[in-house]
């Protein structure tokens, strides 16, 4: 059959640079590794760069004609047709390459051959080792949209599939009209979620950070490779703290995203992926530390090789976690299972193995019988330092790994209840021992130092910290030991570093790079201690009777339109919600009440609910941010079904009133007031009929804001039937019928039909204050900076060998 | 002793005591009768919600209870309290995960997780946008 339209020659040249990717890969490892063996023999090494250049040239238009496709809606492709649609802004286009599995893999291909170009043109004894591991991951990475079955397997998942000849496609219906692509309305689009600008960033930067894993590791192997076994530290060292820059800032990023755009309340919720990134960070935070006690003192060669494995082996780790399946819903991240968690397994596998075996052939030069390092150097107390965060990492990963413990072992362990109080009860700890290693660390020398000059130079920073401590502590009501520990920590480190800075180091920028990441930890770990342990959640239910310890979540509240809540110092008004594309945004102001008893508006929010036919309705907060404070809004319910938008102007069943002249009629927005009867309504109102009798009853209504309208319902007889001529009031939502009088007891009956979306339309919601959460903010940015300073002051020093 | 070795055995002591301690307070995944044998102990309870029985969600009188009835895998049905609000979608759910205990014959949970069929890529949704003869 022929099919109309396609445009098949995109897909075949995108299979084909697929292919030569894969392939040059293979041919440049190969070629690396017998450059290696015979470093005289520059042959090999000239085919081992063609390859890398055939190689980076391919893996680069390999992006080039999935990003053609998609800016010109090829929907023939399956890929594009998932992941993108007609009205998708083209900012984010780029967002299209992350949402799917194939492209995220590419994506990380292209940030390793990007980083490789630093080895070819600076690497120089090194780049023949260290390429050849580069391009052994590559391989792998390739084989992971190569798309070829080998029998029943499918090696890896192809992003230029064609619609028709997809797995789950093939067997519809469409998949046999010739005219199929003109019939495709539009793509599947892009998850909303992911249409949000941190979402641009905080991918590609994550992937950079985990790319960059793989330098260290590479020259951890190479070395190995090459039998210089103590010689890659130097080289590599710049690499490790890029990596603890890269990967530190794509963490962030992903909190700030979750802070600005998810609806847990927070930047942080021990979420497995994100602990599944975390630990690499932690791990790679630890073998730079190692590297420069190997560096100095040629003490801690082991543990630099493990920790540069642990790290890499780890992102592959939490590849596995998120593209296996295995997590299923317990994360946001989780990617849909493409079946290729046996590939993700031999990839770590082998990596596993070639670290290993290289270990253990090399194992007399790498461990080594050091003398003991002395309890007053610095180098010990490093060491102590990387310990705690192993015990740090052990906590989490076992506790991630749940689900594959429970695959492995057939346990039924579930992940614990209360996360936060679960990690805190460790993590809480292990920060407070490290702010205070962080504080102390630097002002230890090398070897062997005199502690009584470490203690006096600490004394100012200490003193400071106390004082600190017990003001802030007092001032913000901390009572809670283990809290106040880590405030005091935190300061500490902060204090005692800033002191180094300037006071040791004067402020000495080459050397500078530590102290200012050292403040940058201490300010996070502060700024998230003191904005978590601090919050307060405003939209306190405070109306409803304590239910009893089983139910203590209190933390919602109801919000009728238009009426105002007081929650702490402010006033709130729900005041309309409107529909914009997938998002309905609730406007809620926030007023501030004047000496005078006025109230004035100090600012207003939108949260919005996200109508996200892909993952379920997602409501994503609005937050205010002041220097001092944020106030976080998030509408938790929204009747979306009946009080929705679309049924808004349909209304309820009238409802009966009795009333006689001068009663009052309560409405969900307005009271009207029966006033008087006209025997001779308006007849203009009515078709009228010669022996209609008409009398009319005059209504005086008023609403929340006592603004005035009236309402003149008829009641008519003719020929022995009564019905009504009712009165609509447009702006109230209100419909009114008179529709009997008895003339006995002077009574009348008033129905009253309010539009749905009166009576219905309230939200739900919960409103947090996160104090100070800009000493979070502000230390990340010293802590970039200052791995960035400390990046290139290695790489310099390497450079310089 | 060398220092080394005490710091290394500390450690190594210190990790394993995490590891049984997340073993011995982890909750587990459990039935309703597990559940109901167990009151007040925590568990995690897989199951479907019975959507021929009503939800009781009134946030005029609390914005916080949200009442259903879940059937676990056995098919043991129980009503359970949810202490929060009414989750987004919720009736969309193909298969929840409730995480509390039993209390009288009620089982409060204190956290709940949803399996979308949509996150999945169910049929309907697969052939959005796709023409249909």
């Amino acid at each position: 059959m022929e099919y109309l339209g396609e445009q098949l020659i995109y897909g075949r040249i995108g299979n084909l640079l697929i292919a030569v990717s894969f392939a040059a890969a293979l041919l440049a490892v190969c070629a690396y590794l017998f450059n290696m063996k015979r470093p005289e023999d520059a042959a090999w090494r000239r085919v081992g760069r063609i390859s890398f250049g055939l190689h980076a040239v391919s893996v680069i238009s390999i992006f080039g004609v999935l990003y053609y496709l998609i800016v010109n809606h090829r929907f023939e492709y399956y890929y594009v047709w998932q992941h993108s649609s007609t009205i998708l802004p083209l900012r984010y286009i780029m967002s299209c390459f992350w949402e799917g599995q194939e492209g995220s893999f590419l994506l990380w291909t292209f940030w390793h051959v990007v980083l490789a170009v630093f080895i070819l043109r600076r690497g120089g004894t090194w780049e023949p080792p260290v390429m050849a591991v580069i391009m052994m991951v590559q391989v792998f990475l390739c084989s992971m949209v190569l798309g070829v079955y080998l029998g029943d397997f499918r090696i890896g998942s192809n992003p230029f599939v064609l619609l028709r000849e997809h797995p789950e496609m093939a067997n519809l219906p469409f998949a046999s009209m010739p005219d199929y692509l003109d019939r495709i309305e539009d793509g599947r689009g892009l998850n909303p979620l992911l249409q949000n600008y941190w979402m641009v960033i905080h991918p590609p930067v994550l992937f950079l950070g985990f790319a960059a894993t793989l330098m260290p590791f590479a020259f951890a192997v190479g070395g190995l490779l090459s039998g210089r076994v103590t010689e890659w530290i130097r080289p590599a060292l710049g690499w490790a703290y890029f990596g603890v820059m890269a990967l530190g800032m794509g963490i962030l990023m992903g909190a700030a995203w979750a802070y600005e755009a998810l609806s847990f309340g927070g930047f942080w919720a021990w979420d497995p992926v994100e602990n599944a990134s975390l630990v690499p960070w932690l791990t790679l935070v630890g073998a730079a530390h190692v590297m420069i006690i190997q560096k100095r003192n040629q003490e801690s060669l082991l543990s630099s090789y493990l920790l540069c494995v642990i790290t890499f082996i780890l992102v592959l780790y939490s590849t596995f976690l998120t593209r296996s399946g295995i997590l299923g819903d317990t994360s946001v991240h989780a990617f849909t299972d493409l079946g290729m968690s046996g590939q993700l397994l031999v990839y770590m596998g082998f990596f596993v193995l070639l670290a290993v075996v290289l270990l253990i052939r090399h194992r007399k030069s790498v461990i080594r019988r050091n003398p003991e390092e002395h309890a007053t150097s610095r180098e010990f107390w490093m060491f102590v330092g990387m310990l705690v965060l192993a015990i740090s990492a052990t906590q989490i990963t076992f506790t991630t790994s749940l689900p594959v413990i429970n695959k492995i072992f057939g346990t039924n362990m579930a992940p614990p209840a209360e996360p936060v109080e679960f990690y805190n009860s460790i993590q809480v700890p292990v920060a407070v021992i490290i702010c205070m290693l962080v504080g102390i660390g630097q002002f230890f020398k090398y070897k062997r130092s005199d502690v009584r000059k470490v203690m006096q130079s600490l004394v100012v920073s200490a003193a400071a910290s106390v004082i600190i401590t017990v003001a802030v502590a007092w001032a913000m009501g901390f009572t809670r030991i283990h809290y106040i520990a880590l405030l005091f920590a935190s300061i500490f480190s902060v204090t005692a570093n800033a002191d180094y800075l300037f006071r040791v180091l004067r402020g000495r920028l080459r050397h500078s790079g530590a102290s200012i990441a050292h403040v940058g930890i201490g300010l996070i770990l502060l700024g998230t201690l003191v904005s978590n342990a601090r919050s307060n959640i405003i939209s306190n239910n405070v109306l409803n009777i304590d239910l009893g310890e089983d139910f203590p979540n209190n933390e919602n509240i109801m919000l009728v339109r238009n009426d105002t809540l007081r929650m702490a110092d402010y006033y709130v008004t729900y005041r309309e919600k409107r529909r914009e594309g997938v998002n309905i945004f609730y406007t809620i102001d926030y007023l501030e009440r004047r000496e005078d008893g006025t109230y004035e508006k100090a600012f207003t929010l939108e949260p919005r609910v996200q109508l996200n036919a892909r993952m379920g309705n997602v409501a994503e907060p609005d937050t205010r941010h002041f220097p001092d404070r944020d106030i976080y809004t998030h509408v938790t319910y929204a009747d979306l079904e009946t009080g929705g938008l679309d049924d808004d102007r349909a209304y309820q069943e009238p409802r009966e009133w009795t009333v006689r002249l001068g009663d009052t009629i309560i409405n969900s927005n307005s009271v009207m007031v029966l006033r008087s009867l006209n025997k001779s309504p308006d007849t203009t109102r009515w078709t009228v009929s010669g022996s209609d009798i008409a009398v009319s009853a005059l209504l005086q209504v008023s609403d929340v804001n006592m603004k005035g309208y009236t309402a003149e319902p008829v009641f008519v007889i003719r020929n022995n039937i009564a019905f009504t001529i009712e009165d609509v009031l447009d702006e109230l939502g209100l419909k009114i019928g008179f529709t009997r009088i008895d003339p006995g007891t002077e009574q009348f009956t008033i129905t009253v039909a309010e539009k749905k979306g009166n009576k219905k339309d309230f939200i739900i919601m919960k409103a947090i204050v996160f104090p100070y959460i800009n000493i979070l903010w502000t230390g990340c940015i010293f802590m970039i900076i200052g791995t960035a300073m400390a990046a290139r002051r290695r790489f310099r020093q390497a450079r310089q060998d | 002793m060398k220092k080394s070795y005490i710091i290394g055995i500390v450690v190594i002591a210190a990790a394993f005591a995490i590891i049984v301690s997340t073993v011995s307070k982890s909750s587990t995944y459990a039935d309703f009768g597990t559940a109901a044998d167990h009151p007040g102990k925590v568990y995690h309870v897989v199951g479907t919600l019975n959507l021929d029985r009503p939800f009781e969600y009134d946030p005029e009188v609390n914005a916080n209870i949200f009442g259903f009835f879940m059937k676990d895998n056995n098919g043991v049905e129980y009503k359970v309290l949810y202490n929060g609000t009414k989750p987004q979608d919720f009736e969309k759910s193909e298969q929840i995960v409730i995480i509390g205990k039993m209390k009288d014959e009620v089982f409060v949970a204190s956290d709940i997780l949803m399996k979308c069929p949509s996150k999945y890529a169910g049929n309907e949704m697969q052939q959005q946008n796709l023409p249909n003869p």
